[in-house]
């Protein structure tokens, strides 16, 4: 009760109000992270009662989480990673003329996905947080091998450069210091590869740079002032919640994937909104209205990446272990108050812990009150002229890149990968297994090597009860995904000769 | 209609350029395959540093000979002869592309030299120019955007974030 006292009282929810508008306005910026907001808000909460402080952290944290869609719709650019298949759907039904039903659809999947996270936290916190713990190498690597398996869900018209795209992707990844040993690897002597591709550089090249650099194909429509969306912008956000409560399946599921993948160290929303989008399109009766503009494209990711705020909080309270940078950083602001994060956190700063929980629901919920405040505000991004959209954001990408490691390279690398990215997407590459791939490589990589380091027996991978099961569903998975493949070879080949 | 409408480059010139870019890759990564295998291995682990990247590059070169070896059945002869009138075609159809890459090249190349703030203003002002209907208003609108995303950003960046975006010589 003490600790909801706190998140409610006047001054906390002032300040976690603008944490949240900070989070979302961070996040909406190509290159900006919801690490970056949390650090920067971390000496902010200093002066402030524990409990205080990390409530307007959490309050960042679940904005951040949201506003990364802004930019996924409007622009086709995930303003994080976790909202790379945010733009799958969201980002064509806004170019159909729909970008404020594409921004609330997402704005209502994250608020449930958040609150669904919440719920689970409470319930399942200690259970779900010692499985998390008990996967060793082998179980990580076969959870990963499944991840893989998305890439057959992305690869549009062609499985053969979809798979050609996430190996480029996993080959981008061994590029620098080899995870495990700190040996260079391929840097070709050159003190610009040294430390290897930054994936948030690769991200912003792969989709910004090459999705701006798209907007300006037409001279003749750009020179004559062309907006990114024309046509009326129609917002109704009761009648999209409705939508997406109508689809109860998707988003249970999608924020359940999202709360499992943020329990696990290291995982996070970067690889829960790919799964849960993939899930979703494999489940779905129409897959392939997929990547033209469906409502259960947007729910999935959103409900998916939200989640995780919650699953991410599972090992560090009941473990005090952090499931990622930014569970991190809220762990060092418990620290500094004071108070020792581990098992006994929640016997002994109940209060505090149920006081996070109180504060995830509340930072959701000033989160939806925010969106749909502003959400006209966001929709004018969608009016303005290309000539002021594409060489403002690309400013915006070329700081953001800078801004992560303050090192001038990056900026080298960012164009490189920028042209890159533009010329696979002219020749018919999908870009979404590339960046899969440079998401994965690291974990599985490592992984692998640490479960041979640990014991030399590849037959671990298939006698470890849990590794099985990670690849039996990934061989599942492909065979699933061929046979959908070759039904609509089928298909086509049937409406041809009927032609 | 427009301007990218009226260049339509044939399917055999796509798969021509697809097919290009297989071999580009197929190059880079028999490459980094042989460099791969003289990464020294640790006596800590069986796998060493070479052997994920070659396990990758492997399973890369397997793909795209079979994607090449796909294209060249699929090619008939005289396509080949159409190809570089095309590829120049697709390139004039995209000049403004090229003048983004350009731009964005010089302006990263710039920043170290100038600084900033003032590759940002030049780097706004010249894109913004280019791209813009050309009245009074819109190179209005042009220089306050460069003022406010160049310098503005800058001091943004040094005063509040305690980031600072680099000065230049």
């Amino acid at each position: 009760m003490l600790g909801a006292a706190q998140v409610l009282s006047f001054t906390t929810l002032i300040m976690m109000f603008f944490g949240a508008i900070a989070g979302i306005i961070a996040a909406a910026i190509p290159g900006f992270t919801v690490t970056m907001a949390i650090v920067l808000t971390l000496p902010l909460t200093f002066s402030m009662d524990p409990l205080q402080g990390i409530s307007v952290m959490l309050s960042v944290y679940v904005g951040g989480y949201t506003g990364g869609l802004i930019s996924a719709a409007l622009l086709g650019i995930p303003g994080t990673p976790s909202s790379v298949a945010t733009t799958f759907d969201a980002f064509p039904m806004a170019r159909n003329g729909e970008p404020g039903r594409a921004l609330s659809l997402g704005v209502w999947a994250s608020f449930f996905g958040t609150l669904i996270s919440t719920a689970v936290l409470i319930v399942a916190a200690p259970p779900l947080a010692t499985f998390a713990v008990r996967l060793g190498p082998w179980e990580y690597f076969s959870l990963i091998v499944f991840a893989l398996t998305i890439v057959a869900s992305l690869v549009g018209d062609s499985l053969q450069r979809g798979l050609i795209a996430a190996l480029i992707g996993l080959a981008i990844a061994t590029i620098g210091t080899d995870p495990m040993m700190g040996r260079p690897r391929f840097d070709m002597g050159l003190e610009l590869l040294a430390a290897g591709l930054p994936f948030l550089v690769v991200l912003i090249g792969i989709f910004a740079i090459s999705q701006l650099a798209s907007e300006v194909e037409d001279a003749r429509a750009i020179k004559t002032g062309e907006k990114l969306v024309s046509g009326t912008i129609e917002f109704k956000t009761w009648a999209v919640m409705r939508e997406v409560l109508m689809r109860p399946v998707n988003l249970i599921r999608s924020s359940l994937i999202g709360v499992g993948i943020g329990a696990l160290p290291g995982a996070g929303g970067s690889i829960a909104n790919l799964v849960a989008y993939d899930q979703a399109k494999r489940s779905s009766k129409d897959p392939d209205s997929f990547g033209t503009g469906t409502a259960d494209g947007v729910v999935a990711s959103e409900a998916g990446n939200s989640a995780t705020a919650g699953g991410g909080l599972i090992p560090l309270i009941s473990l005090g272990i952090p499931g990622s940078a930014v569970d991190a950083i809220l762990m060092a602001s418990l620290m500094v108050h004071g108070i020792s994060v581990g098992p006994r956190l929640i016997m002994d700063n109940a209060d505090l812990v149920y006081g996070m929980f109180l504060a995830m629901a509340v930072s959701s919920l000033m989160m939806l009150v925010i969106c749909v405040l502003s959400m006209r505000l966001f929709l004018r991004v969608a009016e303005v002229p290309k000539w002021v959209v594409v060489p403002v954001v690309m400013v915006c990408c070329v700081v953001g890149s800078f801004a992560l490691n303050n090192r001038v390279t990056d900026l080298y690398l960012l164009a490189a990968v920028g042209l890159l990215g533009y010329g696979l997407k002219a020749l018919d590459y999908p870009l979404a297994p590339l960046v899969l791939g440079v998401i994965l490589g690291p974990i599985a990589e490592t992984n692998l090597r640490r479960a041979l380091m640990t014991e030399n027996d590849w037959s671990l991978f298939v006698t470890r009860p849990v590794s099985l099961i990670f690849l039996i569903a990934a061989v599942a998975s492909v065979a699933w995904a061929v046979r959908g493949i070759l039904r609509r070879r089928k298909e086509r080949q049937l409406k041809k000769d009927t032609a | 209609m427009s301007q990218i409408d009226d260049f339509k480059p044939s399917q055999e010139s796509g798969e021509i350029a697809r097919l290009l870019s297989y071999v580009a890759l197929l190059a880079a990564s028999v490459g980094l395959f042989i460099e791969a295998t003289t990464i020294p291995t640790s006596r800590f682990e069986a796998l060493g540093a070479g052997a994920f990247p070659m396990l990758v590059h492997a399973c890369l070169i397997l793909l795209l000979v079979t994607a090449i070896i796909g294209s060249l059945r699929k090619l008939p002869a005289a396509a080949y002869g159409r190809f570089g009138a095309e590829a120049m075609g697709w390139l004039k159809a995209r000049r403004l592309v090229l003048f983004l890459f350009l731009c964005l090249a010089v302006f990263v190349a710039g920043i170290p030299v100038i600084g900033y703030p003032v590759a940002a203003f030049l780097f706004l002002i010249v894109l913004q120019v280019t791209y813009a209907p050309k009245t009074r208003v819109t190179i209005g609108i042009a220089v306050l955007l460069a003022l406010i995303f160049s310098f503005g950003l800058n001091w943004l960046f040094a005063e509040v974030f305690n980031v600072f975006l680099p000065r230049g010589l």
